[in-house]
């Protein structure tokens, strides 16, 4: 479970958001919504440890604490092949995949015939869906992904969609950052709506789209 | 953390020597300070042993700071340093796995610096080789571990890779002072002194920011902007 | 807030008091070297100078590790009033040095170990004054600065040791001096260092005052 306690950030002078608490628990798929600058990125961002909140914690309960993040950038190394990208990943973080393994995941993105070319070739959709196969060679427990569905086409948005369920399954904890809910978007079990520097819904998906149906204004 | 370092170094060594245009830039930079200090001589004249090593280390100097923004910019194309601060190991091994690809990259530089300067500046290697190869390495290495730790200062200000030099050049004058003074010997300058003290400063100073890197790094390599 | 500036500016005060006071030591009490007559007279100026410039140096690293461990904003102000009072005040030395050179072994420059270290410092922390006017952003410019301040700091007996084995392969034009001072000479030294020492600390404090108000002024929390 991840579990955000009084988190506050100010960005130079400016105050992006204060006083967030809420909790995502293992096994369920969390949708961040918020406007342009609402600080949906900078809030994923302190719940994988890439930047210090001014104030608050973040705290990791019952997971190993592994996190995969795949957001606007795609840590993709582009002189790099796409297995190359891969197997680097995998020592950093001290994995023990073999590369039969590594072709099978690039295979499950649709990127198996492209793995020995270099990433630099590949399109924005080709080097996110690198960028999902980093994820998912990770295993992670918290998964957090920043408007992850950013140019990829339909059948990229269905492979996320079946790839989060797959993640759900196991037990991870999915926080997802959008700016609104697309059709073909990943079901939603809570929805978190940041407005106006702080939360302004925290709950069930089911009543954030039952009526009064106004609430749904960034969409 | 060991093999994260190796997976590093392996990368960066891959990325700089296979995929790039590679030492070419840091190469031609040294190769030319090394000719254009050659003009200085006066026909049938050589430049002094001394001289001679110092126009040497300068070179690998010069050299050691492009190769280590060059080893720093290569995290900056997709923000890829995120991902290795998300890794689990200690984030030091990025300072280690990089320190080593400085070394080797700074050592296959100067296999060219060190024909270059005895050519062009009519030296010959007639001193103790032993100890100028004991301050070769030493010096590399110390050079090396505050490199890659103060490389980590340019992280996303790609714009601001000339300021590497200005801060990094009078920290090393140690080190550069005692190259300087055991390659003179190396060229065949005579030395009452010999040796010792120089070595005993290279290792000194090796110590103090090889420690300094591995305290350090981590607050240096992070998350923020 | 006026009255933040009133301790730092009476240090001011007495310190100029007291180098006052000082000069009349240093002219009339003082006897006049044997060998360099009035020139050396810019040594009570010149040892204060290179003495609280190497402090001034010494508290940018405690600053520096203060805010590596506590991340307070107000270590890194100190370390900035501080490196900036280092670097003119070793600038300082360096020219009284050259003037005293000078006058007493005709050049302007000896390599001279003490002399050379200076030099190579203030080049170190000319840099670190740089790297804090680059236009990075408040938090990261903190950092990198404390890591710098620390670095800086390190190498600070490393070059004094590099320079005093670089002058004993190169003999340098004066032997070594300073050793027998008379007495009355130790005491218009010690008063010039303290003197200097209050001078010195109004100084720190008081722009360290001002960086306070301009945080303050900019509304800067983070």
């Amino acid at each position: 479970m991840l579990e955000l306690e009084r988190v506050a950030h100010v960005y130079g002078h400016t105050p992006v958001f204060r006083d967030i608490s809420c909790r995502a628990a293992g096994g369920s798929i969390t949708l961040l919504l918020g406007g342009n600058g609402a600080g949906k990125s900078t809030l994923l961002r302190i719940m994988a440890g890439l930047t210090r909140p001014s104030s608050g914690a973040v705290r990791f309960s019952g997971t190993s604490g592994k996190i995969g993040h795949l957001g606007h950038s795609t840590f993709v190394y582009p002189a790099l092949t796409a297995l190359e990208n891969l197997t680097f990943w995998r020592d950093a973080h001290g994995l023990a995949e073999t590369g039969d393994g590594m072709l099978k995941i690039l295979d499950r993105v649709g990127l198996a015939a492209r793995a020995h070319d270099r990433a630099g070739t590949f399109s924005r959709g080709m080097a996110q869906r690198l960028s999902l196969a980093r994820v998912l060679l990770l295993e992670p427990d918290v998964l957090l992904l920043d408007e992850p569905d950013t140019g990829l086409d339909a059948a990229s948005r269905a492979l996320l969609r079946k790839e989060l369920l797959e993640a759900r399954g196991r037990g991870a904890c999915v926080v997802l950052a959008g700016h609104g809910v697309a059709r073909d978007a990943p079901p939603a079990d809570r929805i978190l709506l940041l407005e106006r520097g702080g939360l302004a819904y925290d709950g069930p998906a089911s009543s954030f789209f039952s009526p009064p149906a106004e609430r749904a204004c960034c969409a | 953390m060991l093999r994260m370092t190796l997976a590093v170094l392996r990368k960066d060594m891959t990325l700089t020597l296979l995929r790039s245009s590679g030492l070419a830039q840091a190469l031609l930079l040294g190769l030319l300070l090394v000719f254009v200090f050659s003009l200085s001589q006066g026909a049938g004249e050589s430049l002094s042993a001394r001289n001679a090593a110092a126009v040497f280390w300068l070179s690998s100097a010069f050299c050691q700071v492009l190769i280590f923004n060059q080893l720093y910019a290569l995290e900056e194309t997709n923000d890829s340093r995120l991902g290795l601060i998300l890794c689990p190991a200690p984030i030091q091994a990025v300072w280690l796995g990089k320190a080593i690809a400085g070394v080797a990259l700074l050592l296959l530089a100067q296999c060219v610096f060190l024909p270059a300067t005895v050519v062009f500046l009519g030296q010959d290697l007639a001193g103790p080789l032993r100890p100028a190869l004991a301050i070769l390495f030493l010096t590399d290495t110390g050079m090396c571990a505050l490199g890659s730790l103060l490389g980590a200062l340019a992280q996303g200000q790609t714009t601001r890779e000339s300021l590497l030099g200005v801060v990094l050049f009078p920290l090393l004058t140690p080190l550069l002072l005692a190259g300087t003074g055991i390659g003179a010997q190396a060229f065949g300058d005579a030395d009452p002194d010999g040796p010792g003290a120089w070595l005993g400063l290279a290792a000194a100073f090796d110590a103090i920011f090889l420690a300094a890197g591995l305290l350090l790094f981590a607050f240096l390599y992070g998350g923020e902007e | 807030m006026p009255g933040r500036f009133l301790p730092p500016l009476i240090l001011l005060l007495a310190g100029s008091l007291s180098l006052a006071c000082c000069q009349y030591l240093i002219y009339f009490y003082a006897p006049a070297e044997a060998t360099m007559g009035l020139v050396q007279k810019i040594f009570y100026i010149h040892l204060p100078l290179a003495w609280w410039s190497l402090f001034s140096f010494f508290l940018v690293f405690l600053g520096s590790v203060a805010y590596l461990l506590k991340r307070a904003p107000g270590a890194d102000r100190l370390c900035a009033a501080a490196a900036e009072a280092g670097v003119l005040l070793s600038g300082l030395a360096l020219l009284t040095g050259m003037l005293w050179a000078r006058k007493s072994w005709g050049v302007w420059w000896t390599w001279d170990p003490r002399l050379t270290a200076t030099l190579v410092m203030w080049f170190i922390y000319a840099g670190y004054l740089l790297l804090r006017g680059l236009g990075l952003p408040p938090r990261r410019k903190r950092l990198v600065c404390a890591v710098a301040g620390v670095v800086a700091f390190l190498d600070v007996p490393l070059v004094f040791v590099s320079a005093r084995i670089w002058r004993s392969i190169h003999p340098s034009v004066l032997g070594a001096q300073g050793g027998g001072l008379e007495p009355e000479m130790k005491v218009t030294v010690s008063a010039c260092v303290v003197a200097f020492g209050l001078f010195w600390a109004g100084l720190v404090w008081l722009r360290k005052c001002q960086l306070d108000l301009r945080a303050r002024m900019r509304g800067s929390v983070d």
